[in-house]
C-alpha cells in the first residue's frame, strides 16, 4: 500500500510484468495457506475451534491442516514451548519447504509467558522467526484468525519475482541469537525490588 | 481413611519385628517414619502382609541446603499406598541422610513406582538402589541438575544449552552437506 511514487518507482525498477507477476503469486499464496498445527497446550483447544465451523478459516482459505511439515507453509505455535520439544519444533520448521511463515499463538509461544522457568522456552522466536505474534491466554479464534488476516497483508507485500531473480536466501537468512538479543535487552530494564515498593512495580 | 484405627490395626499385624514409630498427621492419613536402612524391609512387608495394591506417590522434600549433618538430613522420602481391598492409605517417611540422596526402589514390589522413581530422581537426583533403567524422565537426558531441590534458581540454569549443543550440531551438518 506504499504512495504512487512507490509504485512508479517498482514499476520502473522491475517492469509492469513482474509486478503483476508477484501480485498474481501472493493472491494465490495468501488465500491458500495451508497450515501445519503444532498444538503443545491450551491454545491447541482454541486453534481446533478456530478450524471448525463456527469459526471457519475456510472462509480464508486455510482450512487444510496439514499434519505433515512437507505440506505446509504455516506454522502456528499454539502453546508452551518446551526445551526438550524444542528441537522437535525446530525439525518440523526446517522440514516445511519454503514459502513459509510462523503465527507465534499465545503469550506461552511468545514470550514464555507466566511459565518464567527453567523448563520452557522464554519465546519461540529464540529458535525459530516469527512472523505474527497473536497475544491471549489462551488467544480467541477471531485473534488468531486477525493475526491470519495481518499476515495475509504481509504477504501481499512480499516480491517473490524479484527473490526469483536474486539470491533471496540472504533475506530469508534468520539472525541467530536474534531471542537471545531480545531477552537481554529486557534483562537490561531493571528488575522488581519488593523494597521500592509500588512505584517500581508500575514501572517494570 | 477417616477411619484410621482400623488401619493402625491391621498394619501393626502386618509390620510385627518392623521398627518404626508413628507421626502424627494433619490429614488424617495413618504415617509412619522408618529408618532409610530398614525403609526396604518394611516396604516390601506392606506389599506382602497388608494388602496396599497400589502406590500412589514416590516423592521427597528438600529441606534446603543448610541441612546436612546427620541429625537434621536435608531430604525427607516420602511414599504413598493406597489399598483397595480395605479403602484406606498410608504414607511412609524416610531421611535420606546425605547431600546425594540414596533410597531403596520399589519397582520390583509395585511395578507402577517406576516412573514414580524416575521423576523423582529426575527432580530431585535421589538414586533408587535396584531400579533398573533409572534415567531422567521430565528434563533433557543429558542435563545435569536437579531442578526441584532447593538451591535450583527457579530461572533455571542454563536451560537451553542442550539445545544450542544441538542446534550448532545441526547447522554444522547442513554446511558440511551443502
Amino acid at each position: 500500500m506504499g504512495s504512487l511514487d512507490a509504485v512508479h518507482k517498482t514499476l520502473a525498477e522491475e517492469g509492469f510484468l513482474a509486478t503483476r507477476l508477484d501480485t498474481f503469486v501472493n493472491w494465490g499464496r495468501k488465500n491458500s495457506l495451508w497450515p501445519m498445527p503444532l498444538g503443545l497446550s491450551c491454545c491447541g483447544i482454541e486453534m481446533m475451534a478456530m478450524v471448525g465451523p463456527r469459526y471457519d478459516i475456510a472462509r480464508f482459505g486455510a482450512e487444510a491442516l496439514r499434519f505433515s511439515p512437507r505440506q505446509a507453509d504455516l506454522l502456528i505455535v499454539a502453546g508452551t514451548l518446551t526445551w526438550k520439544m524444542a528441537e522437535v519444533a525446530r525439525t518440523i520448521y526446517d522440514q516445511m519447504p519454503d514459502p513459509k511463515w510462523v503465527i507465534s499463538m499465545g503469550v506461552c509461544a511468545s514470550t514464555g509467558g507466566m511459565y518464567d522457568t527453567y523448563s520452557v522456552v522464554q519465546g519461540v522466536d529464540m529458535i525459530l522467526p516469527v512472523d505474527i505474534y497473536v497475544p491471549g491466554c489462551p488467544p480467541r479464534p477471531d485473534a488468531v484468525i486477525d493475526g491470519m488476516l495481518k499476515l495475509q497483508k504481509r504477504i501481499e507485500l512480499e516480491r517473490p519475482v524479484k527473490n526469483l531473480m536474486e539470491d533471496r536466501s540472504a533475506d530469508n537468512e534468520w539472525i541467530e541469537g536474534h531471542g537471545e538479543m531480545i531477552r537481554q535487552e529486557n534483562q537490561a530494564v531493571p528488575q522488581h525490588d519488593p523494597s521500592a515498593g509500588v512505584a517500581s512495580d508500575e514501572s517494570r | 481413611m477417616n477411619d484410621q484405627s482400623s488401619t493402625t490395626e491391621r498394619v501393626s499385624c502386618g509390620l510385627t519385628g518392623q521398627k518404626y514409630e508413628t507421626l502424627e498427621s494433619r490429614d488424617g492419613m495413618l504415617t509412619l517414619r522408618v529408618e532409610i536402612t530398614e525403609a526396604r524391609a518394611l516396604l516390601l512387608a506392606l506389599h506382602k502382609e497388608c494388602a496396599f495394591e497400589i502406590n500412589t506417590l514416590v516423592t521427597a522434600v528438600d529441606h534446603g541446603i543448610e541441612r546436612e549433618d546427620e541429625d537434621k538430613p536435608r531430604f525427607d522420602m516420602i511414599w504413598q499406598f493406597q489399598s483397595v481391598s480395605h479403602a484406606d492409605r498410608i504414607r511412609i517417611h524416610s531421611w535420606a541422610k546425605s547431600q546425594e540422596p540414596v533410597a531403596p526402589s520399589i519397582a520390583d514390589l509395585w511395578s507402577g513406582a517406576t516412573y514414580g522413581e524416575r521423576e523423582c530422581f529426575d527432580m530431585f537426583g535421589v538414586i533408587f538402589e535396584g531400579h533398573e533403567g533409572l534415567k531422567r524422565l521430565l528434563m533433557p537426558e543429558a542435563y545435569d541438575h536437579f531442578p526441584l531441590r532447593k538451591d535450583f534458581p527457579h530461572q533455571g540454569i542454563e536451560p537451553d544449552r542442550l539445545y544450542k549443543a544441538w542446534d550448532r550440531e545441526r547447522r554444522q551438518e547442513e554446511g558440511g552437506e551443502a
